[in-house]
């Protein structure tokens, strides 16, 4: 494992590097987060996710966004297009690094929308991975405000402030720039410009989960699988707990073991 | 500010970031400040407060920082040993001032930490002469005969409280605790380990050597039911003479974790305002 800072000076990135422990596969994996309090309580499977995926030969990155873990800058000065940006970096950073010519993206609940997007526009990607997939940008939000709503009638300090209508949510805001650029983004509308093997992996069933996979079920390249799992990143205790869904971490390794040199049979 | 990765020992070593002033504007060449992590989440810290802290001290105090993951936390590979994980914090912060005194000649550290962060601090500046400082977000401090007296009367004055008492007393509700509380089946949920809170004549005897010492303390309490009033740290420990070196903060309104952005924005300041002062204060030579 190697840690270092990577991209442009002035919005550097955090990465982590996990060269492959054998063989010499030809494809690499870029693991992309989630946002906010779920980025924090899903570094320790992401971490994991990456090493496993080392010991199976992949080369793996994982990255902070710029304004997010250790990586430069704070969250008032990002976009959800900056984060694509990002990940468009860490692809490059990890061909570079292992040597290899493709690279399978990975993302969590946000990460997922964004990776979609980022497949779009490299030409360096061989396959898309969605966990538990964030599928339409503007829901997102809704998502969120709706949760700052509900705390706030448990008494949450938590609010939406005005007048520039950034939210802070559990800890973590998000600008109403950032909230623009997500706005725009449907990961049903993406999904009809990839071209690319798609495999989603759910910890839990949703109307979302289900119109995604009706959407591309008729695919040859489509893979989906439910591994049941706590899924409630948001989940903010007092001492910092962090989710541990090992189930939905074991699906996709062995869905990258079976897949290994693009024979791809989940999807024969 | 300048940040660079950092990996501390050559096995299953712990992984940090250095962050420094710009060139010039290095106030104190000798004094780090090392930030601990708080129970399982990695060095980034609750709502990234520790990167806030760590850029806004190199920046506005003019001193080089180092957050840094225990073993077995965030990017730190866990290490075989019989040491308790108390004991291997303490080990692990010196390794890592042996690190900085060696790469960048430091020989006095300030440490900070939030809850069991705090705990370690002030573990190592017992053991280790090198603390100059230490900032301690809910560190080790004990209910008193006021506290007891103002909980209990809130909780009297309350009839929730009473409606939740009652209805426990038939059975019709029941406490719940850990993963009853986060409906998280506990295989799939990690919470921190904080079972050696100790006696409180022992911190007692501890932060007297630390006061003959003349350790500069600042202690930040936040909004919990286990610290109830400003004063409450210097009555729990009123058998210790604290003198200047003594800071205490309260801000009662504020979460364990700083989930408000006004409440940290405030406690940074407070922090870097103090990490500048003490430094400044220590002696040039």
């Amino acid at each position: 494992m190697e840690a270092f800072f990577f991209g442009p000076s002035q919005s550097y990135l955090l990465g982590v590097y996990h060269p492959r422990k054998t063989g010499h596969l030809d494809e690499g994996i870029v693991l992309c987060n989630p946002f906010g309090q779920e980025y924090l309580r899903a570094h320790k499977s992401i971490r994991r996710l990456a090493i496993n995926l080392s010991e199976l030969g992949y080369p793996v990155l994982r990255f902070d966004y710029r304004g997010t873990g250790d990586s430069a800058g704070d969250l008032s000065d990002v976009t959800a297009d900056e984060w694509v940006e990002d990940i468009g970096h860490a692809i490059q950073e990890l061909r570079d690094m292992a040597g290899v010519s493709r690279v399978a993206l990975v993302g969590l609940r946000l990460g997922a929308i964004l990776a979609a997007r980022a497949a779009i526009e490299s030409n360096d990607i061989s396959r898309l991975i969605l966990w538990d997939p964030i599928t339409d940008g503007e829901g997102y939000l809704e998502e969120i405000k709706t949760a700052v709503a509900n705390a706030q009638k448990l008494g949450s300090r938590s609010k939406i402030l005005t007048p520039d209508g950034t939210i802070h949510f559990n800890g973590f805001s998000m600008s109403k720039a950032f909230q623009n650029s997500l706005e725009a983004f449907s990961l049903g509308e993406l999904a009809q410009d990839i071209a690319l093997p798609i495999a989603q992996f759910v910890s839990h069933e949703t109307d979302e989960f289900a119109k995604i996979q009706r959407q591309l079920d008729h695919r040859k390249m489509f893979y989906s699988e439910l591994a049941p799992a706590p899924h409630d990143w948001n989940y903010v205790d007092h001492v910092g707990g962090i989710l541990w869904p090992k189930p939905v971490i074991d699906a996709i390794e062995r869905h990258f073991s079976a897949t290994t040199q693009y024979e791809m049979t989940h999807y024969a | 500010m300048r940040e660079q990765v950092v990996m501390v020992g050559d096995d299953r070593p712990l992984v940090g970031v250095f962050c420094e002033p710009r060139a010039g504007e290095l106030a104190d060449p000798r004094t780090a400040v090392i930030l601990l992590n708080s129970g399982v989440i990695h060095r980034v810290g609750s709502c990234r407060l520790t990167v806030t802290l760590a850029r806004a001290i190199s920046e506005r105090s003019g001193l080089s920082t180092f957050r840094f993951d225990f073993s077995g936390i965030g990017d730190s590979e866990p290490r075989r040993g019989t040491l308790t994980a108390d004991l291997a914090a303490v080990e692990e912060v010196q390794e890592v001032m042996n690190y900085l005194s060696n790469w960048k000649q430091f020989d006095r550290f300030i440490l900070y930490g939030l809850c069991s962060g705090a705990f370690a601090a002030y573990r190592t500046a017992l053991e280790d002469p090198r603390v100059v400082a230490t900032a301690q977000l809910d560190g080790y401090c004990y209910m008193t005969t006021k506290s007891y007296l103002i909980h209990y009367i809130r909780r009297l004055r309350s009839p929730a409280r009473w409606l939740k008492f009652v209805l426990r007393k038939l059975g019709l509700l029941e406490q719940k605790r850990g993963a009853d509380l986060s409906g998280i089946d506990e295989r799939y949920f990690e919470v921190p380990d904080f079972a050696s809170y100790p006696p409180k004549a022992e911190v007692a005897e501890g932060l007297e050597k630390l006061n003959q010492r003349n350790l500069q303390m600042l202690y930040v309490f936040m909004g919990n039911e286990h610290y109830r009033y400003p004063e409450q740290f210097s009555d729990c420990f009123s058998s210790v003479r604290f003198g200047d070196n003594l800071k205490v903060i309260h801000r009662p309104q504020a979460s364990h974790i700083l989930s408000e952005p006004h409440d940290r924005h405030t406690v940074v300041d407070a922090i870097v305002d103090w990490v500048r002062t003490t430094s400044r204060a220590l002696p040039s030579t």
